[in-house]
């Protein structure tokens, strides 16, 4: 009641109010810009914060991460280029929306999960900060390394109808992680003597080849641009009856956000593919996955938003970052001499309670702000193809060059394009690529340490519960998927036999 | 099918080089026992064991395709490889050009050639919004953001 009390008094005595809102304003750009993930957006405005009082700076980077998770979304939905990593699987049923007709729709629902989401995660958050944080810690390398490939095994059901394609496009996605230094020796692997790839390719730079280059090229390749301008599409926030439709979803969402963004290194890409393959699973609409799905938006974007908030639990009670943008956020601390943990909890109460209460204004004001940038993007969307094409293009050009100033980064990109361009002609799935991408070197670095741990011995998985389980529940998901493409490939045969 | 058995021999001919890749890996004295070249050694078998169960599959399974069910497979991405490649070095062209000019003229070309490539007739209206628009972007990036873009080697 006391810390209630403090935290009312703080609405009034600080500039939180202002600070939240433009962080969430900050963000939701940032988020939107292609080729600018949360944690740049975040890193950008990281230097602004050095003069700023401690509650400030934490509670603009707070909001700016809530701001970049919805604002990924948006891109996603409207060219199918994921702002954010963690909008990637948004880009599935969000962009055919778009092409039905129904942006203002998807992005309603975008938008609406994503408040659903952030205000689960923000009460995990101020409720259960250190219970909560105990399931972080009892994690092991093993435990990292069955959770990867629990991760890894869900690309059966985002392989797009070919399970062998999405294998191998898996495959492809895991060596393209191991370029750069080695997670254990730190040797060079595939760096061809180029400084810019001993640190690694990042995998926006993959996603923004596979999804923008290679999405500009089909259009530009297939006829042109389309010539019809879409109508000016109205913001529909879900009424009841799609609430109703997408509420399981949005808790499947959210509770799998809450264990992604406790495990460090889960993060919100894979907490989203997670969800929406769990929401397609026990969904009542499963046939509408991939063809224009609300659920299919409601699931990953209630799902980030969610990691938002409780990647921040580990951050805040131990210090560990469950991801990049977490990883930020500490800086900001740090910055300020603050060190997380239980101290943080005793000598800097207010800085807590103003990231309580600037991220619950962030999610609120999320609602009102969201809605008056969204116009925005539709009228950038209703411009001339070409000129949208040129704009787009130019935005993933520079957007991309800001990641580390290099135009090594501009010809990965460009490649990844036309790779992706191959892609979609021959019919390869993106998404598995990507997964292979953000999950490699979690898999690759907690096996190798868990062999270091063990001497080598491989029963040191089979002697850690937790992991364990991830690796039964990863083999059933792949048994079932397996069975469900045979099934699916039988019923197609069939059918084309009696047509 | 062809374009699966296609796909199939690129993906053996990748794995064949990405393994080629494994024999430059250094070893180190302090290194695992899995060691650096470990997995992509793993991962370079792998995908060519997939690359000939993709290559058997069409083999397989293209009796049985309906010659209405080889059209279907087209889809709507029926592409023109050239004019998608063309773009592709309209892009590749920025990032050559943009050290030399600097960002400004760079970002503003690209926009117009961009442009005229997807169909706009070359105009004062589309000059002045390629201006316009590279100006917008330096704007954002470098004055507001401070983020650094290509800078000219000339001034």
């Amino acid at each position: 009641m006391e810390q209630f009390a403090q935290a009312l008094t703080m609405l009034v005595s600080t500039p939180i109010v202002p600070v939240a809102i433009l962080g969430l304003i900050w963000g939701i750009i940032g988020g939107a810009l292609p080729g600018i993930s949360a944690s740049i957006t975040m890193a950008l405005i990281l230097p602004l914060t050095y003069t700023m009082e401690p509650v400030n700076a934490i509670v603009l980077l707070g909001s700016v991460y809530i701001g970049a998770e919805y604002g990924g979304s948006i891109p996603a939905i409207l060219i199918r280029t994921p702002g954010t990593n963690s909008a990637a699987a948004t880009v599935i049923d969000g962009y055919e929306m778009k092409r039905q007709g129904r942006a203002g729709e998807a992005l309603g629902i975008s938008l609406w999960s994503g408040v659903i989401g952030s205000l689960f995660g923000l009460a995990l958050l101020v409720l259960l900060t250190a219970p909560l944080a105990n399931v972080a810690l009892a994690f092991t390398p093993m435990s990292y390394f069955a959770l990867g490939i629990l991760g890894l095994s869900i690309i059966a059901s985002l392989s797009g109808g070919s399970l062998l394609k999405g294998m191998i496009a898996a495959t492809a996605g895991v060596m393209i992680a191991t370029v750069g230094s080695d997670p254990i020796s730190g040797l060079g692997r595939f760096t061809f003597g180029l400084p810019e790839l001993i640190a690694g390719i990042k995998p926006i730079l993959i996603m923004v080849g596979l999804f923008a280059v290679s999405e500009l090229m089909r259009q530009s390749g297939s006829k042109g641009l389309d010539s019809t301008i879409p109508e000016v599409v109205r913001i529909k926030l879900p009424n009841f009856k799609m609430m109703r439709k997408i509420g399981k979803a949005q808790g499947i969402g959210c509770v799998v956000g809450t264990f992604e963004g406790l495990m460090p290194g889960g993060g919100g890409s894979i907490a989203a593919f997670l969800s929406y393959n769990e929401a397609k699973r026990w969904s009542r609409y499963r046939h509408e996955f991939g063809r224009g799905s609300p659920e299919g938006i409601a699931a990953p974007e209630a799902s980030n938003n969610t990691v938002a908030s409780t990647s921040l639990i580990p951050l805040l009670s131990f210090g560990i970052p469950g991801s990049n943008s977490a990883a930020v956020l500490l800086g900001g601390l740090l910055i300020h001499g603050l060190q997380p943990g239980p101290r943080l909890f005793e000598k800097n109460v207010d800085v807590v309670l103003g990231l309580y209460m600037g991220s619950f204004i962030a999610t609120m004001a999320q609602l009102l702000v969201g809605v008056l940038i969204l116009p925005l993007c539709i009228w950038l969307v209703n411009r001339p193809r070409p000129y949208l094409a040129a704009f787009i293009l130019a935005l993933v050009l520079s957007g991309t060059y800001t990641i580390n100033g290099s135009t090594v980064d501009l010809a990965i990109v460009l490649f990844t394009g036309f790779v992706g361009y191959l892609m979609v002609l021959t019919k390869f799935p993106f998404l598995p690529a990507i997964l292979g991408v953000v999950m490699g070197p979690i898999v690759e670095s907690n096996y190798r340490r868990s062999l270091l741990l063990s001497g080598g011995d491989h029963g040191i998985f089979f002697e850690d519960a937790i992991a364990v389980g991830l690796l039964i529940a990863s083999a059933v998901f792949l048994v079932i998927s397996v069975v469900r493409e045979v099934r699916e490939a039988r019923a197609a045969e069939h059918e084309a036999k009696t047509a | 099918m062809i374009k699966d058995i296609l796909s199939g021999g690129v993906v053996i001919a990748v794995a064949g080089l990405y393994y080629l890749g494994t024999g430059q890996i250094l070893h180190s004295s302090l290194e695992d026992a899995v060691g650096a070249d470990g997995l992509p050694r793993i991962l370079a078998a792998v995908l060519a064991g997939l690359g000939v169960l993709l290559i058997l599959r069409s083999l397989l399974t293209s009796r049985r395709k309906t010659a209405g069910e080889a059209t279907a497979d087209n889809g709507d991405y029926r592409a023109s490889l050239p004019r998608a490649l063309g773009l592709l070095a309209v892009a590749g062209g920025y990032a050559l050009v943009a050290p030399v000019i600097g960002y400004l003229p760079a970002i503003a070309l690209l926009i117009a050639a961009v442009a005229i490539y997807e169909g706009m007739r070359p105009s004062w209206p589309l000059a002045v919004t390629a201006v316009g628009g590279a100006v917008g972007f330096w704007l954002f990036f470098v004055w507001l953001l401070g983020v650094e873009q290509p800078r000219s080697i000339f001034f």
